[in-house]
């Protein structure tokens, strides 16, 4: 009975909130800002991304356990410019105003981020002014992770004041370490300079602009709707102009398409990972540039 | 040109393999009343793909097909027996739950396996376009076998067989739908199975005729469809639906004037065409008069056909200021182009712009969507102003043609 007891005593303290509450539990939309939110809080957050890796972010459907984890969270981190809207419905399901839009534990990441390919229109709930959605993937410049940190860091601060300088310590030394590699990974790049790349969708602004790359078309020209056959002969004649070799894709992206512009241009097809987890060595922010770099050089030096 | 026909040759063909295959069982289909039935089986394919995918196959492997057949056949025995269960409830309705189950299951399944939702996508969303010769390849000599099947069984097809009959219809028909959907799509597969063979029902007796019809009519309108896609630009396996429908629904107007009385058929055409055009304006003269400020579909659609209408009813100073407003739209329009433009021609040519330039370059683009936006807002406030004005004049000028319109007879009218 007595061990029964102590048993259950033991549980109750495991479950209680006074441990849970030693680490700061961050809600992510993405993988890629669950790796850089475990960048700059350490051992000290506890992050979780609502889309698991490997599935498209803009598409996803949020499960019941979601607004569990919302519930639960001290601290949402968020793409916005449009990229996870779905987050929006959730949070009002939740009812947590101080993780909502406005509230203090609330990071919009693309703040103050300068968006590329700005024009139309916002979908999303705002405030009723014209923010041009833009481009959403800007993750994928490794500079903006500068920014997005910064935006981490910040939040982070207010709900945990106490060890406010260690998070900024940490992003520091993150960034110190992202930079040594930023300047590896645009060296490895500089080859495939003056090499035009087609991609299947536009994902790659913010990554083609760091590495100066020349991405000179999309086989989607927009999100979930075929391409029209005047769009492929056209891709096709231009690959073929400008001697492009290679087709990237990301692993959620149909096969059969890519392939079949490949067929027409011998051009060689590159799956590139633009998530965290997306490709199974891309496990953190870092990596995920690694394994990106590695795939386009050696399909570069193949040639 | 020759682009052109490089590229859509080989779509052509596998439509015309598919043309010839599906009015064939979509005829059968038809006779006898479940239409949905491709639906299902594919979807049933399809929830055999993911199990063997779940299972570490790859897509395109042997097993992946096992999988996909032996659920498929399953499925044939299922629906064999719902003809007989459907005494009660109708056949449809089971098919329609055989179906919505299936693809519940499947997103069930692939919710374990984050990369699955694309490979179930793939199963069910071909891309017509993209296919190819090694599609023929594969198709023809099966189509040709279900099809020789069919020929030898023929006097046992015709839905009143026993079990086993059924059995063999459904198993077949969940063959070629199998291997069609993942080449064209569900859309565009059940527009080849109902559509042609609709066509032919209309206007024929004997198999052979509707068969005859039905290819005829088929092989034209995919090819219609697959240059209308290219002309247009256009996705191909929806312009080719659209391209369906339309010709069904030219085949439904078409059909008193070939088996009919003619002159009957006109007199009733022309009726219809008064009634349609009565109502519409009927119902743009409520909507203008009820909520003015509110879109006006018959009124934008005449506007931005003929610019020089809105003359009628703005003042000058209404006039000025809507083309200003809309000259200076397009303008900051164009400039944000640009400005997109030379940030895209930046990222490989000539000296790199450096971050704060970018940021710059991002907040002017911001500032002139906000601008264009206001225009925008100037345009519409200005337009909704001028309409509010003239919303009883208008609507009873609507009104008063609405009537004129209408076949009705006044005369019969007035004597009562």
């Amino acid at each position: 009975m007595a061990l029964r007891l102590a048993f259950i005593i033991a549980l109750c303290v495991l479950a209680s909130p006074g441990i849970a509450q030693d680490r700061v539990q961050v809600v992510t939309t993405t993988t890629d800002l669950r790796s850089l939110t475990e960048a700059v809080g350490g051992e000290r957050v506890a992050a979780v991304s609502l889309v698991p890796p490997n599935m498209d972010a803009e598409d996803y459907q949020p499960k019941p356990q979601d607004v569990l984890r919302l519930k639960q969270a001290r601290l949402l981190v968020r793409v916005g410019l449009d990229y996870d809207l779905w987050v929006d419905r959730l949070l009002a399901q939740a009812g947590r105003p101080e993780i909502s839009r406005g509230g203090p534990a609330y990071v919009d990441a693309s703040l103050a981020i300068a968006v590329l390919e700005l024009r139309g229109m916002s979908v999303g709930p705002g405030d009723g002014h014209a923010h041009g959605s833009g481009n959403p993937h800007y993750w994928l410049d490794p500079k903006n992770a500068e920014t997005i940190t910064a935006n981490i860091v910040e939040a982070l601060a207010r709900v945990d004041p106490a060890n406010a300088t260690i998070y900024e310590a940490n992003r520091q030394a993150f960034l110190a370490r992202l930079n040594a590699k930023l300047a590896e990974w645009e060296a490895k790049l500089s080859a495939l300079k003056s090499m035009p790349i087609v991609a299947y969708h536009n994902s790659w602004p913010y990554f083609a602009r760091r590495f100066r790359l020349d991405v000179v078309g999309f086989i989607e020209t927009k999100p979930g709707v075929p391409p029209s056959p005047s769009h492929l002969a056209a891709i096709v004649r231009d690959m073929r102009a400008r001697g492009a070799r290679i087709v990237v894709r990301e692993p959620h992206e149909p096969e059969r398409d890519v392939a079949f512009v490949a067929s027409k241009t011998g051009a060689q097809i590159v799956t590139l990972a633009a998530s965290v987890g997306a490709l199974p060595r891309a496990d953190d922010y870092i990596s995920l540039f690694d394994v990106n770099v590695e795939a386009l050089t050696s399909a570069a030096a193949k040639r | 040109m020759t682009d052109v026909i490089q590229f859509l040759w080989p779509p052509f063909l596998v439509a015309v393999c598919l043309v010839g295959i599906h009015t064939y069982f979509g005829i059968l289909v038809l006779a006898r009343k479940v239409i949905f039935v491709d639906l299902a089986l594919a979807q049933i394919a399809a929830l055999g793909a993911t199990v063997a995918f779940m299972l570490g196959h790859s897509a395109q492997s042997m097993a992946t097909y096992g999988y996909s057949l032996t659920f498929t056949l399953l499925a044939a025995v299922l629906l064999a027996f719902t003809r007989a269960w459907g005494t009660r409830v109708p056949q449809e309705a089971l098919i329609g739950v055989i179906y919505v189950v299936a693809a519940a299951t499947a997103i069930l399944l692939i919710d374990r396996a984050p990369q699955g939702a694309e490979h179930l996508k793939q199963i069910l969303t071909g891309n017509i376009l993209t296919s190819g010769l090694n599609d023929v390849v594969v198709i023809v000599p099966l189509y040709a076998a279900v099809g020789l099947l069919h020929w030898l069984l023929r006097r046992r097809m015709t839905g009143a067989g026993s079990l086993a009959w059924e059995f063999v219809f459904y198993a077949t028909f969940g063959i070629v739908v199998t291997s069609s959907v993942a080449i064209a799509g569900v859309l565009l597969v059940f527009s080849f199975l109902i559509i042609p063979a609709a066509i032919g029902v209309m206007f024929a007796e004997t198999l052979s005729r509707q068969l005859t019809i039905g290819w005829i009519v088929g092989t034209f309108v995919s090819a219609s469809g697959l240059a209308g896609s290219f002309v247009f630009d256009l996705p191909t396996g929806a312009a080719m639906v659209c391209a369906f429908g339309a010709a069904l629904a030219l085949a439904g107007a078409l059909y008193p004037f070939l088996r009919g009385d003619r002159q009957r058929a006109m007199r009733s055409t022309i009726a219809t065409v008064r009634w349609i055009g009565a109502v519409i304006l009927a119902g743009s003269a409520v909507q203008l008069a009820a909520a003015p400020r509110a879109d006006q579909p018959l009124m934008d659609l005449a506007e931005w056909a003929i610019p020089s209408l809105r003359t009628l009813y703005f003042t000058r100073a209404e006039a000025t200021t809507y083309a200003d407003a809309s000259e200076h739209a397009e303008r900051y329009r164009r400039e944000a182009e640009q400005l997109n433009e030379t940030e895209r021609r930046n990222r490989t040519q000539g000296e790199a712009l450096d971050d704060f330039t970018v940021a710059r370059i991002s907040s002017f683009l911001k500032s002139y969507g906000e601008m264009r936006k206001g225009e925008q807002f100037v345009v519409g406030e200005v337009r909704a102003r001028a309409r509010e004005r003239v919303r009883w004049s208008a609507s009873f000028g609507l009104l008063a043609l609405s009537l004129l319109i209408a076949p009705l007879r006044w005369r019969w009218l007035l004597r009562k």
